[in-house]
C-alpha cells in the first residue's frame, strides 16, 4: 500500500496515511467515551433521582434501614446494564465503575449548581452516596471470573453489602448527638431541621419504622442482606435489559 | 456509503473542529451553570382551594417579631391556631402533622419550634375543635426581601399555609454561623461542618473511578475492541497481568474500605442512629369553657360584591356584654370598626380593617341571646381567591368569629358551614 502526499486520500482509499486512519479512530474512541459517558450520567441520574430520590438527596433520610436496602438495589439496575454491553460488546470490565462515576458526577453538579446555588442548601444537607467501591467490585468480580452467574451472586451480594461500610467514612460525623431544646437529635436530624424544606415535612422520613427493630441495633446488616439479595434478582433482570438495548438489529431490504 | 462516512470521521481529525468542540463544551457548560436563577417570592397559598384553607386551621394572633433583620440575627414567629371541627372530608386529618415554615428555602434557618410548650422538632398530632399556640425560632442567613409564612404540613393533607410577612434581611450570608454544641460538650458551625471531608472522600474514590476506566480505555480504546470481539478474539482481549492488576486494585479498594470504616469508628466512637418518633398528648390552649354559644343559621356569598353574609344565634351566658369584633379565615383577618378603634399591626394585603359589619351593633348583653347578620366584604376576599369557594365541591366557609367584651377579654368562637352563592349583585 503506497501513501499518498496529495491533499486528497488516494482513489478508493478514506485516508491519505495510516497515521490518519489511527487519529481518526482515536478521536472517535474519545468521542464515543464522551459521549456512552454523558448518556449514562443523563440517563442513571434520573433513574436514581426518581427511585432512590429523598433517601438520596437529605442527610436525615440516610438512617441505618431504608437508605442502605433501597440506594443499592435501584442502583443496580444500570450497573448490570452497563456491565451487559461493556462486557459483551467490548470485553471491558468497567460497566459498574463507569456508571457509578457518570451517577456522582451528575449528583454532584446537581448538588452544588441546583441545591447550594439557587437555593442555598447546605452541602452537607444533599451529600449523596458514594457508591464507587462497589463500582470496582461488581467489575473486578466480572473480570476475575468472567461468569455472569458468579458476578450476579458474588458480585450482587458484595453490593449489598459494601453500601453501608463504604458510606459510613463520611457519615459517621453526622450521627454525632446534640441537645436541642431538651430533645435528642443526631447532627444528621438536626441539619434536616435547621433547613427549612416546604414541601418536605419530618414525617416523610422513614426512620427505621417497622419490625426490623427486633434486631436490636443490628439493623443495618440485616438491610444490607437483603439489598445484597435482592440486587442479586436485579442483577439478572438488568443484564438481560442491557443487553437487549445493545442489540443490533439490521434490516433485509434489497433496495438498501 | 462506508466510504462517505469514514471520510467524514477522518475531517474531524483538525486542531479546528478539536477548539469548535471546545467552545461548544464550554457554552454548554456555561449556558446552564452561569445564569443567576430568580429567586422564588411566594408559596402558592392562593392557589390552595378556598375550602381547604377556611375549614381546616384558622390562624390567629400571628407575630412576626422583626421584619428587619441583619444575617445571624433571630427573630419569632408566634401566633395561634384553631383546628377546625368541621374538617374537610376531602383532607386527612392532622394526626400526623409538622410545624414549618413557608419561605423558599433555607433563608432563614429554624433554630427551635414549639407547639405549646412542647418542643417540636418531630411530627406530632393535632386534635380537631382545639386551638394550639406555636412558636418557631429563625435566625437569618441569606440576604434578601423574602415573604414568611407560618406553615403546617398535615400528612394526606399537604402543607396549610398561614398569614405571611414580608421580612428584609440585610449583610452577607458569608458572615452566617450555626454553632451547635455536641453532647460531649464541643461545638461546631453546622453551617460548613463536614463539607470538606464529604468531598474529599468522594473525589478520592471518584479519582480512583476515572484512573480505573482509562486504564482499560487507553489499553485498546473501543472500536479495536470491538472489532476484536466480533472476529471472536473476545478472549484474548484481558491479558493475565491484566486479571493480576484487577485483583490488586480490588484489593487495595477493600482494604481501604476497610480502613475507612475502622477510622470512622475510632473517630466518632459516640454515635447515634437518627431520632424520630410522633409527638402526641400535646396540651392545647386552655381558656376555660366560652361563654359565648353561636349556632350558624345558614349564609350566602355575593361573587360580584365579594360579600360573605352569615346569621347566626348568639347566647351570652358570661357576666360582661360581648360584641362581634373580627372574622378570620385562611389568615385574612375582617375587623368590624366599631370595635377596633385603631389598625392593628398586621400585614396590609390580609387585613381588611373595615371589613366585618354586624346588622346590630349593640352589645349582646349578659345573658342574652341574640339573632345577628354578619357581613363580611372586602376585595381581598376576591385577592386571596376565597371568592373560589362558590365553585368548589364542598361549598361550606369556615373561620373564627371573635367576640370582644369592654374590658378587653376575648373569645375565639369557631363559625361556619354551607353557603348558597349568588351570582347576581341584584338578587
Amino acid at each position: 500500500m503506497s501513501i499518498s502526499t496529495e491533499t486528497g486520500a488516494p482513489a478508493g482509499k478514506a485516508w491519505k496515511s495510516k497515521e490518519e486512519f489511527l487519529g481518526c479512530v482515536i478521536l472517535t474512541d474519545w468521542i464515543l467515551l464522551v459521549v456512552l459517558f454523558a448518556v449514562l450520567l443523563g440517563s442513571f441520574h434520573i433513574h436514581y433521582m426518581l427511585l432512590a430520590g429523598d433517601w438520596d438527596f437529605w442527610i436525615d433520610f440516610k438512617d441505618r434501614r431504608m437508605w442502605p436496602t433501597v440506594a443499592p438495589i435501584v442502583a443496580m439496575c444500570f450497573a448490570a446494564a452497563a456491565q451487559s454491553f461493556l462486557w459483551t460488546k467490548l470485553r471491558l470490565p468497567i460497566g459498574a465503575t463507569t456508571v457509578t462515576l457518570a451517577l456522582l458526577i451528575g449528583e454532584w453538579i446537581n448538588r452544588y449548581d441546583n441545591f447550594w446555588g439557587w437555593t442555598f442548601f447546605p452541602i452537607n444537607l444533599v451529600t449523596p452516596s458514594a457508591l464507587i467501591p462497589m463500582g470496582f467490585w461488581l467489575d473486578i468480580v466480572l473480570l476475575l471470573s468472567g461468569s455472569w452467574l458468579i458476578t450476579a451472586l458474588i458480585g450482587g451480594l458484595g453490593w449489598g453489602l459494601l453500601f453501608y461500610p463504604i458510606n459510613w467514612p463520611w457519615l459517621a460525623q453526622f450521627h454525632q448527638a446534640a441537645e436541642v431544646d431538651g430533645v435528642l437529635l443526631t447532627l444528621a436530624d438536626l441539619i434536616g431541621f435547621n433547613s427549612v424544606r416546604t414541601g418536605t415535612p419530618e414525617y416523610i422520613r422513614m426512620i427505621e419504622r417497622g419490625t426490623l427493630r427486633t434486631f436490636g441495633k443490628d439493623v443495618v446488616p440485616v438491610a444490607a442482606f437483603f439489598a445484597g439479595f435482592i440486587s442479586m434478582l436485579v442483577y439478572f433482570l438488568w443484564w438481560k435489559i442491557g443487553a437487549w438495548f445493545s442489540t443490533t438489529r439490521y434490516l433485509e431490504s434489497d433496495e438498501i | 456509503m462506508k466510504t462517505s462516512i469514514m471520510k467524514t470521521l477522518a475531517k474531524c481529525v483538525t486542531a479546528r473542529a478539536a477548539r469548535i468542540w471546545a467552545f461548544g463544551l464550554v457554552a454548554a457548560i456555561a449556558a446552564t451553570t452561569l445564569p443567576a436563577a430568580t429567586p422564588a417570592s411566594a408559596h402558592g397559598e392562593r392557589s390552595q382551594q378556598a375550602f381547604l384553607r377556611m375549614r381546616t386551621l384558622n390562624w390567629y394572633d400571628v407575630k412576626w417579631s422583626k421584619t428587619e433583620l441583619n444575617v445571624n440575627d433571630e427573630m419569632e414567629l408566634t401566633g395561634r391556631v384553631h383546628v377546625f371541627s368541621g374538617w374537610p372530608q376531602a383532607v386527612a386529618k392532622p394526626e400526623i402533622a409538622f410545624l414549618n415554615v413557608g419561605e423558599p428555602g433555607p433563608i432563614l434557618i429554624r433554630k427551635s419550634s414549639w407547639i405549646g410548650d412542647v418542643p417540636a422538632p418531630r411530627s406530632f398530632s393535632l386534635e380537631t375543635g382545639k386551638d394550639y399556640s406555636y412558636k418557631l425560632i429563625l435566625k437569618a442567613r441569606r440576604t434578601g426581601r423574602y415573604h414568611i409564612h407560618v406553615q403546617i404540613n398535615v400528612e394526606g393533607g399537604g402543607p396549610i399555609v398561614g398569614p405571611g410577612q414580608w421580612v428584609n434581611i440585610k449583610g452577607d450570608m458569608a458572615t452566617f454561623t450555626n454553632p451547635v454544641t455536641l453532647l460531649d460538650g464541643s461545638t461546631i458551625d453546622l453551617e460548613t461542618y463536614g463539607i470538606t471531608w464529604s468531598m474529599t472522600y468522594h473525589f478520592l474514590w471518584m479519582a480512583a473511578a476515572a484512573v480505573w476506566i482509562l486504564y482499560w480505555f487507553m489499553t485498546k480504546g473501543i472500536i479495536a475492541r470491538y472489532w476484536l470481539v466480533k472476529i471472536g478474539k473476545a478472549d484474548k482481549l484481558i491479558s493475565a497481568n491484566e486479571r493480576k492488576f484487577g485483583a490488586i486494585w480490588l484489593a487495595a479498594s477493600m482494604l481501604a474500605v476497610i480502613l475507612g470504616y475502622a477510622w470512622a469508628n475510632s473517630a466518632f466512637p459516640r454515635t447515634l442512629p437518627m431520632q424520630a418518633g410522633l409527638l402526641k398528648g400535646i396540651q392545647a390552649i386552655d381558656e376555660g369553657t366560652p361563654t359565648v354559644a353561636i349556632r350558624y343559621g345558614g349564609g350566602t356569598y355575593k361573587v360580584p360584591g365579594r360579600e360573605l353574609t352569615f346569621k347566626i344565634k348568639v347566647h351570652n351566658s358570661g357576666t360582661e356584654p360581648m360584641r362581634v369584633g373580627e372574622f378570620t379565615t385562611a389568615g385574612l383577618r375582617f375587623l368590624n370598626p366599631d370595635v377596633y378603634t385603631s389598625k392593628p399591626d398586621f400585614p396590609d394585603y390580609l387585613l381588611a380593617d373595615r371589613g366585618l359589619s354586624v346588622n346590630d351593633p349593640a352589645p349582646i348583653a349578659a345573658g342574652e341571646s341574640k339573632d345577628l347578620v354578619v357581613t363580611v366584604q372586602d376585595a381581598r376576599f376576591d385577592i386571596e381567591r376565597l371568592s373560589d369557594l362558590a365553585y368548589d365541591t364542598d361549598s361550606q366557609f369556615g373561620g373564627v368569629l371573635m367576640f370582644f367584651s369592654p374590658t378587653g377579654k376575648r373569645q375565639v368562637i369557631e363559625v361556619g358551614g354551607p353557603l348558597i352563592p349568588k351570582f347576581q349583585a341584584a338578587l
